[in-house]
């Protein structure tokens, strides 16, 4: 496996191998961005040699919203929402992705009773992320019934979600200095008596999907990407850590209350699509497992430092923030004048994007059909690859 | 035939003593069709996992309205939901989808993005501002995202309409699409017959007669006669 930069047009019109003696006749397949593998509207162009794809050329920037470019006139506040909409399955972490980013930099200070409270949901947004992950997994590899179950459990946390935050999907939740709402009363009990039937689904996952052979067949030993390629890729989140690198900012650079709770990391060997499948179903039971040691003993105090209208300005200079979304890290570029309360340029660097490059790396060399395998186990969210 | 002419009085009418019950066949057709919509797997942004994925599952359940057979060609569907935004490099694309749908074909535009382009509609130099600017839409589900209860509203409206003979490409019946949601004693009727009426007084509408006839005028009125009385 080789990795290196080429155009579009290199890629176009570069000599082809043929993989047999027989003669064939290359060809080029455009898949989406209207395609239910698309997941959204990605386009995917393939060179192909018979049924072999000889190379992928991804063709971003059908949901392009100039997101980036829209936040130079909007206050820290105002870019929250706009982080929603990016990964809208991670809305949480991307909120707090900014939060963060504004805390260090203009010193607002946070207490721990909003940390717990933000490190809860991240944690259960990563579950209903994952379970919906499961779902549409099962579906692209021909198994509907896969879907019916991750989208209960997503249903079921979503439920919580609404009562606290109102929203079930664009959360618009944790904000510089805070959370939007405080919790329930009974929040902790409502979350205490999920968890034991989340660890059930998890068991039950495994036993719908992960023991089925077409299922194994069509995920082991495809893809294979290791460790080096991985980092020098710049991919992040279960992607890399199937690869066998042990990185996740929860844990070595842990934020919120990720440095009080126990956790493991969990890695792959192989670096193939089910170390991909298994890596994120074993984060579920973590994530479980983080919430488990937290719902108990949530503390009190106020749910938000400053007061939601105060102007927030950050000093001159260059910040950075990142956290650990459900598909890897989310950073947040802002570079400030010291005088507007504005940024004058922001930058995200989402998870995207990255994990998506590497399906150049990888995908050459298999079936149109392990494609789909590949591409599913790397989990996109298109509008967050295009920005 | 009973339960057909208990559902469906005024459609299907009993034949005057015998068995035999009478239609036309285009409200036939039109029950039919409003019953067996099959959507386009055609989604954008955040609301296609709510509008086409959250309401496909079982909790919400779209089987219930007989328009859960997504389709993921446009050859098969005859619905197209449009969820999410619509931007400038999409748009051509979602023209020929829309064109290359087999006749009768319904339009649901769902969330802002869709409707006007919502969050990204001012300062966004990609997004296109409505699809309706692209290809007409029958009906609308306001939301950012649409609960998915919005979106079966919206489809009871669509349903409603076809059932009525009635969408966007039906001429002289309406100027403008419906929102989904309509308050609880506003029907389809009510529009229909308003927009009719002001159909036929669009040349005869007096701006200042009718300022006149509102409360709000009576009261500057009265305000400028008792001023000028001092």
């Amino acid at each position: 496996m080789s990795v290196q930069v080429r155009t579009l047009d290199d890629l176009l019109h570069a000599p082809l191998d043929a993989d047999s003696e027989l003669t064939t006749q290359e060809y080029l397949v455009n898949m989406g961005p209207q395609h239910p593998i698309a997941h959204g509207s990605l386009r995917v162009v393939l060179r192909l040699d018979g049924e072999t794809v000889k190379h992928v050329i991804p063709v971003p920037g059908y949901v392009h919203r100039g997101v980036e470019k829209m936040c130079e006139h909007l206050t820290y506040r105002q870019i929250i929402p706009y982080t929603d909409r990016l990964d809208y399955l991670s809305a949480i972490m991307n909120n707090w992705a900014v939060a963060k980013t504004v805390e260090k930099a203009a010193n607002i200070p946070t207490n721990e009773r909003i940390d717990t409270i933000r490190t809860i949901m991240s944690e259960l947004q990563r579950l209903q992320s994952h379970a919906l992950w499961w779902g549409v997994t099962g579906m692209d590899l021909g198994a509907y019934t896969a879907f019916l179950y991750g989208f209960r459990e997503r249903e079921i946390i979503g439920e919580i979600f609404e009562e606290t935050i109102g929203a079930r999907l664009t959360m618009n939740y944790i904000q510089p200095g805070g959370l939007m709402y405080d919790i329930k009363p009974d929040f902790a009990q409502k979350v205490k008596n999920l968890l034991p039937y989340l660890k059930g689904c998890i068991e039950q996952y495994e036993t719908l999907l992960s023991g089925n052979v077409i299922f194994q067949e069509r995920l082991r030993n495809i893809g294979i990407l290791d460790g080096k390629h991985a980092i020098a890729l710049g991919c992040t989140g279960p992607v890399l850590r199937a690869s066998g690198v042990p990185y996740d900012l929860r844990a070595v650079e842990p934020y919120g209350v990720y440095d009080k709770v126990n956790f493991n990391v969990v890695v792959g060997e192989v670096g193939d699509c089910w170390d991909r499948y298994y890596v994120r179903l074993e984060e579920m039971r973590e994530s479980v497992r983080i919430v488990e040691q937290l719902i108990d003993n949530i503390p009190e105090g106020p749910h938000a430092t400053i007061r939601y209208n105060e102007e927030i300005i950050l000093p001159e200079g260059l910040h950075y923030g990142q956290v650990e979304t459900a598909r890897g890290v989310f950073g947040v570029f802002i570079a400030s004048d010291g005088k507007n309360k504005c940024p004058i340029r922001l930058h995200f660097r989402s998870p995207n994007f990255n994990n998506l490059w590497i399906v150049t790396a990888i995908a050459s060399g298999w079936r149109i059909a392990d494609f789909i395998s590949i591409q599913s186990s790397l989990d996109l969210v298109i509008p967050d690859i295009d920005r | 035939m009973g339960v057909a002419l208990d559902k469906l009085p005024g459609i299907v009418e009993r034949f005057p003593g015998g068995s035999v019950a009478i239609t036309r066949l285009d409200q036939a057709i039109n029950l039919a069709r409003s019953n067996s919509l099959w959507p386009l797997m055609f989604g954008t942004k955040c609301c296609a996992i709510e509008m086409l994925m959250a309401t496909g599952a079982s909790h919400h359940d779209l089987s219930r309205f007989g328009a859960e057979v997504a389709r993921a060609s446009v050859r098969q569907a005859d619905l197209m939901v449009i969820a999410g935004a619509i931007v400038k490099k999409m748009a051509p694309r979602m023209r020929l989808l829309y064109e290359q749908m087999a006749e009768p074909r319904y339009v649901i535009a769902t969330g802002s993005c869709a409707i006007s382009g919502g969050p990204f509609m001012y300062n966004s130099y990609t997004v296109v501002r409505g699809a309706d600017e692209i290809i007409p839409v029958d009906v609308y589900v306001p939301g950012c995202p649409p609960r998915p209860e919005a979106f079966f509203w919206g489809l009871l409206t669509l349903q409603k309409m076809i059932r009525e003979g009635e969408t966007i490409r039906a001429p002289g019946i309406r100027k403008k699409p419906v929102l989904a949601a309509l308050p609880e004693d506003v029907s389809i009727h009510d529009i229909r017959r308003e927009i009719r009426s002001a159909l036929v007084d669009e040349n005869i509408i007096d701006i200042e007669k009718a300022a006149r006839e509102k409360p709000w005028a009576q009261k500057v009125r009265a305000w400028i006669r008792r001023v000028s009385s001092h």
